[in-house]
């Protein structure tokens, strides 16, 4: 029987070492940087090593940390390129109509007649309301507004969503307009 | 420079008659657009543009503090994706 485990997501990378005391450098994925530490100890891909990290500062866009158990320059280059994980259920609760990109990219999307649309592929904001990208089944991406009017239903247990694709109009520079 | 004030704001003639009838029918669709140099003006608070931006139309939900701006400026040509861990977004 397979177990299952909790899906982990990755909040930073080690870059490198800082200094002869075993510090790193750590690259932060967090919206907040500083945050990479308070999700509780993190993991590697494997889940086989775990690293308690104590934030000291912070250095051309990276963070400075020290790991617990890590006290010299050698040990510290060691771990470079590692990738830092947290399992997913370590982040807070979110409003009820928010949601964590992490838990919606990957999931299926389907029409309301229960064809096939296409997959997550990202979520943006630039500026003027979030937006989902979909890969779609036929080839190339769309962007849609992520309204609860286009992704009526968001299921991420069952591992898919609902979407409505808006009626679009075209309008064009002579004026002219295509429905 | 700036534009002189007496001219008023740039905007595509044919995206305001457009804008009046979508606002008219009531409907919420996705106007598509080319016209990133358009100003937002406040007629079009409340509707959705898609707006091209050299691959695919990005939707544009008009809001107050959006007037003033251009287009364009809402419809990034280049994307960096980038990680997401802990980021958020709020459904409409």
């Amino acid at each position: 029987m397979a177990i299952k485990t909790e899906p982990k997501v990755c909040v930073g990378v080690i870059t490198g070492a800082h200094g002869v005391r075993g510090q790193v450098r750590v690259k932060s994925f967090t919206t907040e940087p500083a945050d990479i530490a308070a999700y509780g100890p993190l993991s590697d891909a494997d889940g086989k090593q775990e690293f308690s990290l104590e934030l000291t500062g912070v250095a051309k866009g990276v963070l400075l940390a020290r790991i617990q158990g890590v006290s010299d320059r050698d040990a510290a280059e060691a771990l470079r390129g590692v990738e830092l994980f947290v399992e997913r259920n370590a982040f807070p609760e979110t409003d009820e109509e928010e949601f964590y990109h992490a838990d919606l990219v990957g999931l299926d999307a389907f029409l309301a007649d229960g064809s096939r649309y296409g997959a997550v592929r990202a979520l943006h904001d630039f500026g003027a309301g979030d937006v989902i990208e979909i890969t779609v089944v036929a080839g190339g991406t769309v962007v849609l507004p992520f309204t609860q009017a286009v992704v009526p239903e968001i299921d991420i247990e069952a591992g898919h969503i609902t979407i409505a694709p808006p009626t679009e109009i075209e309008v064009r520079d002579d004026g002219g307009t295509d429905e | 420079m700036s534009r002189s004030v007496w001219k008023g704001p740039f905007v595509d003639r044919y995206l305001l008659k457009k804008a009046e009838t979508s606002r008219a029918s009531g409907r919420s669709d996705v106007i598509k657009i080319w016209s990133r140099r358009s100003t937002i003006l406040p007629q079009f608070v409340g509707l959705t543009f898609g707006v091209y931006n050299g691959h695919k139309f990005l939707p544009v939900l008009v809001t107050e503090d959006m007037i003033g701006h251009k287009f364009g400026e809402f419809s990034p040509t280049r994307t960096y994706y980038g990680h997401t861990a802990d980021k958020r977004s709020r459904r409409g």
